[in-house]
């Protein structure tokens, strides 16, 4: 399946922001069943300095800044992604989760794929100790780590309310867990700590999902959205699944980027040098080939908080 | 200090001796520093003991007492953390005596573990050849939050990662040193031990010399080498990042700064531009070349690394990568804190070194190992389980579970043993040792065995290694206390490494002829605020007592006919109202000798005299590498003089004595900073902040009892205000009347107390200062200035009515922001806490 993507971010300011550093990171990542075709950001205002990075694990953020004042700054990527993934295995396959824990403990794999990086806790996804034992029902003894990790997202989907008025992007992972309820971004961390507390590798995906019109209507422009996923490493490769949707990851999702969690992968951060209010918009298209973009432009855009 | 040596007294020092060692005993199981398990004392303690023992008690009290007062004197305070007070410096008065010989081996154990800690770093974010070797577990690098990703592949400028390496150590059971945590992230404690030297050296100068002490300077001199080696310029600016006034640690960072030299700034005085590190200086923006950080590497790097960090400077690692910024320790070299590296450290060290380590820690075993679990399962009573990862806290601070759990704990223990035992140590700790410590009890002095820790350092030097010959000690006050960290109830001690070699006494000293230089750099504009906002609230203090003496005064005053013994007069009443609207009182009905309690002391009303005197200190806390001791030391009586009971009702003679003294005491303060400030740069701004403070503080005087119905009264007060009373007297026999005096205060440029004074002084100052613009042009502050000080040359007395006081005022202020926004303009966030807009 090939995709044009468009993700376009506004912000407004109260009042004019006189510097902007920022990281983008909107470029899809090509491998994982990926080949990025193009992909092109438009900035305004225009920024002084635009340098491209990899970071450790291969992300590739575009730090720029912007040094005129501005009320507006409005980032829009768009790229062309081919997507062809092989079917996921059995829900049940694959090897015993301890043996996985244990291969990875002992592994001299410290490169940047090394599924030894996603095994502790980081910024966004502290070790709370009621998630791993929630997660840990999942965890019977001869378990595959996919098993394992297919029982967990299912029951997170199960016990848990998507609720974008739940959380926001800033909620701390204990207090989604506490409430049962969160979006994406909420659902992943959620799952990821689970997976972690009992010692398996697991990772931040950050990405888009494919998602069908309303029967019978035209897909309206801006209102598809930004989606976060998981990988869990399963000791010979890692495997995509979604516990917002209880979905194991194959064409559908396209992927950005792959980090400890969203703090490595978020699309866009940095420090302005402003002192007002700002207000964000965000609309996403996720367009398969095949499929004319139209609509409404005065649609109400989704405005996730990123 | 009495002559000493009462040689003929050798009866009376044995029986002192015998006195303060009578009960002295070692813990049972501890190592003590003092005594051999079989009694005997060792190494240097005797010689230390019996010089001692030659000083008689009285004579000891008094040099306690000595050492008591410097402390308080030079402002030596540490923070608890979390906890708004400083509290004074706990220096205990015996030092820590270590011999040569002993000295020698434990610092080529120290050299060795710091170069092998070097290798470490240069290997794990370099090739990787130990963790691919096997030697290093590639979980204990991954796991580590130190573990800094952005770093890895990063070629130190300078070639090193360590600059500098200390470790807390203590004795094992067995006597020998070992090392109970590593600190390679940003070590603290070698300002303490400054301090404490300075002090110990102070109180005991003849036991200190006649001991042969090694000497600090040599050392301090080659490890500003060490910051500045591997700069891109020859003679290279190095700055000492602080993580703030607020951290617990702060005075010692800024000891350090004045003694080695170095600019105190914190990540806000610092910016990126064009790929290089900047300090925002009063002449622009200047390069630093090099950069002693002692905030954690997680905050120096808002872009890069945590995004919440107001500490740091946004893309300063991008001066690392191209090479432009030295910097002590490179970020990411805490990951040699972590606690599992002791288990795999002398493997390392045969590896690496094809050498066994000559100083050791605690035995320690990784749960990620099935043997290390599997060991530490079985000998969980005699083991105390501690995070894997995360920097190790010293003696058993950051334990999960000690020998002495509950069974409860245990349970717990267990199960984090099953879903993730790689993130826990097992390590066999033993209690601390100990060392003799002063106590004072009703019959007298004696001394008694306390756990301590010592820190020491090891500085890498253009020449190598070098091991600071000395170290910070900290002994708790009971024996069962863990002093890792200050905290009330920990004493710090001083160092004595004895030479057996006489000692180099130099003071600290260049290698190399300095070049002349009278410009003493450009300075901060942290730096230039703080110094501005210095010399207004001392002014504003003034401001503050003045009126209240005025108020106490003319109620006593025999010849103030009309107001005396009447508070309420119409004169008294605007004294009243006046301090009430600068917030200096809370109500303006208040009984006198209560107001000028208030005004003066206050601690609930925030324009009291003694709220500004802190406000003063606290901005001079942060200039504490400008300030001489003797502005320290007056800042200090005048709190301590301004610091009243509450609870106590004071007369009003008593409290008119105290502010009199408190205004000697400011004119004391004003002079040293006339004279001991150098007019580079600083002075300028000290003086500036006072004189638009008391121009200010003119005009509100001037609109109250200059005022155009003002009686004779009215204007005695405003002449005794403005301490113009003599100059009057000396002009005019006619007695007071209203243009006269208003001539006098705000006109006469020769009066130097009037507005006109202050603004020509003001104009003259912002006219020495450096200009941005090359063009010649007049920048705004300056533009203003022009303007007030041409307003005061062309008007004459009658023109300052009410309406023209007023706006002369608002253009005073207008004066000040601009001030502002030329030399102390950082960021937006930078708004300062404690800053007032203005009086009134």
């Amino acid at each position: 399946m090939i995709y044009t993507l468009r993700h376009r971010t506004t912000y407004r300011y109260g009042r004019p922001v006189r510097f902007a550093s920022c990281s983008l990171r909107l470029r899809p990542r090509d491998g994982d069943g990926q080949v990025v075709q193009s992909s092109a950001v438009t900035i305004t205002p225009s920024p002084a300095s635009a340098v491209a990075r990899r970071d450790y694990f291969g992300i590739e953020a575009l730090g720029i800044t912007v040094d005129v004042p501005h009320t507006e700054f409005d980032v829009e990527a768009v790229s062309r992604v081919e997507v062809s993934r092989p079917e996921p295995p059995a829900p049940e396959s694959g090897l015993p989760w301890d043996e996985v824990r244990d291969a990875v403990v002992a592994s001299r794999d410290l490169g940047a794929d090394a599924p030894i990086h996603f095994l502790f806790p980081s910024t966004r996804v502290p070790l709370v100790p009621e998630v791993t034992d929630y997660a840990r029902a999942s965890f019977v003894a001869g378990r595959s780590a996919y098993g394992a990790a297919n029982d967990l997202m299912h029951r997170i989907r199960t016990d848990f309310r998507f609720d974008a008025r739940a959380t926001n992007v800033h909620t701390p992972l204990a207090e989604a867990f506490a409430l049962k309820a969160g979006v994406c971004q909420d659902f992943a961390h959620v799952m990821i700590a689970g997976l972690r507390g009992m010692g398996l590798p697991a990772a931040y995906v950050s990405g888009y999902l494919r998602t069908a019109p309303p029967p019978g209507q035209p897909r309206l422009r801006g209102a598809d959205a930004s989606h976060a996923w998981v990988a869990v490493w399963c000791g010979d490769a890692w495997r995509g699944l979604d516990p917002t949707n209880d979905l194991a990851v194959r064409d559908d999702h396209i992927i950005v980027a792959r980090g400890r969690d969203y703090s490595d992968v978020a699309p866009i951060d940095g420090i302005v040098a402003g002192s007002g209010r700002q207000k964000l918009k965000v609309e996403v298209d996720v367009i398969p080939d095949g499929e004319e973009a139209c609509g409404e432009p005065e649609a109400p855009a989704l405005a996730l908080a990123e | 200090m009495t002559p000493l040596g009462d040689l003929g007294d050798a009866a009376g020092c044995a029986e002192r001796l015998a006195r303060w060692t009578a009960g002295y005993s070692p813990l049972p199981g501890r190592p003590d520093a003092y005594l051999a398990p079989d009694g005997s004392p060792r190494g240097a303690w005797p010689r230390l003991l019996d010089r001692l023992g030659r000083l008689s008690e009285p004579e000891m009290m008094a040099r306690f007492v000595s050492a008591e007062r410097h402390i308080r004197d030079a402002g030596i305070s540490f923070r608890v953390y979390g906890d708004q007070r400083e509290h004074a410096w706990p220096l205990g008065s015996l030092p820590l005596v270590i011999e040569a010989d002993e000295w020698r081996a434990l610092s080529a154990g120290l050299v060795q573990r710091a170069e092998l800690m070097e290798m470490i770093l240069a290997d794990v974010y370099g090739p990787g050849d130990l963790v691919a070797g096997g030697f290093l577990p590639a979980a204990l690098v991954a796991g580590s939050p130190e573990f800094l990703r952005p770093l890895h592949g990063l070629q130190p400028p300078g070639g090193r990662f360590l600059k500098l390496y200390a470790a807390d150590i203590g004795r094992g059971p067995d006597g020998r040193w070992q090392v109970l945590a590593d600190r390679t992230q940003a070590p603290s404690g070698m300002g303490w031990a400054l301090e404490n030297r300075m002090v110990l050296a102070r109180t005991f100068p003849d036991v200190f010399d006649e001991l042969r002490v090694e000497r600090f300077p040599a050392f301090f001199q080659a490890f500003r080498e060490g910051l500045a080696a591997g700069a891109e310029r020859a003679d290279p600016r190095i700055c000492l990042l602080t993580s703030g006034p607020y951290s617990s640690t702060y005075v010692e960072q800024a000891a350090l700064a004045r003694y080695l030299g170095l600019l105190l700034v914190e990540g806000d005085d610092l910016v990126m531009q064009d790929g290089r590190l900047h300090v925002r200086t009063v002449s622009g923006l200047k390069r630093a070349d090099a950069l002693w950080r002692r905030i954690d590497a997680d905050y120096l790097d808002p872009l890069e690394l945590n995004p919440a960090s107001r500490l740091g400077v946004p893309g300063v690692l991008e001066a690392l990568r191209n090479g432009s910024l030295v910097m002590c320790n490179i970020p990411g070299s805490g990951l040699c804190e972590s606690g599992a590296l002791g288990a795999y450290l002398p493997g390392i060290a045969r590896r690496l070194l094809g050498e066994d380590l000559k100083l050791g820690g605690p035995p320690t075993w990784w749960c990620g190992d099935p043997d290390g679990l599997a060991h530490v399962r079985d000998n969980l009573d005699a083991l105390t389980l501690r995070p894997a990862a995360t920097p190790q806290r010293g003696a058993g601070r950051d334990a999960i579970l000690g020998p002495q759990a509950l069974a409860a704990d245990r349970e717990r223990t267990v199960a984090a043993l099953r879903d993730r035992p790689f993130d826990y140590v097992g390590q066999e700790l033993d209690p601390l040792s100990t060392m003799p410590s002063w106590e004072r009890t009703g019959s007298g002095l004696h001394l008694v065995p306390r756990p301590f820790v010592l820190r020491v350092f090891a500085a890498h030097t253009p020449s190598g290694w070098q091991v600071m010959p000395g170290g910070f000690c900290r002994v708790a006050e009971r024996d069962n206390l863990d002093p890792t960290e200050l905290r009330l109830g920990i004493r710090s001690a001083d160092v004595w490494v004895l030479s057996d070699k006489p000692v180099d006494s130099t003071r600290l000293v260049q290698t190399r002829t300095p070049r002349v230089r009278r410009i003493p750099g450009h300075l901060p504009a942290r730096a230039a605020d703080g110094l501005f906002w210095f010399g207004r609230y001392a002014e504003r203090a003034e401001a503050v007592i003045r009126l209240v003496v005025a108020h106490l005064r003319s109620i006593g005053d025999a010849l103030a006919t009309d107001i005396r013994g009447n508070p309420h007069g119409p004169t008294a009443e605007r004294i009243r109202t006046l301090l009430t609207e600068w917030g200096a009182a809370s109500a303006a009905g208040l009984p006198t000798a209560i107001l000028a309690q208030e005004a003066l002391t206050g601690r609930e009303v925030r324009g009291s005299a003694r709220a500004h005197i802190e406000s003063a200190r606290r901005n001079a806390a942060m200039l504490r590498n400008r300030l001489s001791g003797e502005a320290w030391r007056v800042l200090a009586d005048l709190v301590e003089l301004l610091s009243l009971d509450p609870g106590r009702a004071f007369t009003e003679s008593q409290l008119l004595g105290r502010a009199e003294r408190a205004l000697s005491h400011l004119s004391a303060l004003s002079g040293l900073s006339q004279e001991n400030l150098n007019r580079a740069a600083g002075w300028h701004f000290v003086d500036l902040g006072r004189r638009i403070e008391r121009a200010i503080n003119t005009c509100d005087f001037a609109l109250a009892f200059a005022h155009d119905e003002a009686n004779p009264e009215s204007l005695g007060v405003m002449l005794a205000l403005c301490d113009s009373q003599i100059s009057y007297g000396a002009r005019y026999l006619e007695g007071v009347a209203l243009d006269p005096v208003r001539d006098l205060v705000l006109l006469d440029p020769y009066n130097p107390r009037s507005i006109a004074f202050q603004a020509e002084a003001i104009a003259r100052h912002l006219a020495e200062l450096p200009s941005l613009s090359a063009d010649g042009v007049p920048e705004p502050q300056c533009r203003l200035a022009a303007r007030i000080v041409a307003e005061f040359r062309s008007s004459e007395a009658a023109d300052f009515d009410a309406v023209g006081m007023a706006r002369m005022e608002a253009e005073l202020e207008r004066l000040a922001d601009s001030i502002g926004a030329r030399y102390f303009a950082r960021g937006p966030e930078a708004m300062r806490p404690h800053k007032l807009a203005g009086l009134g």
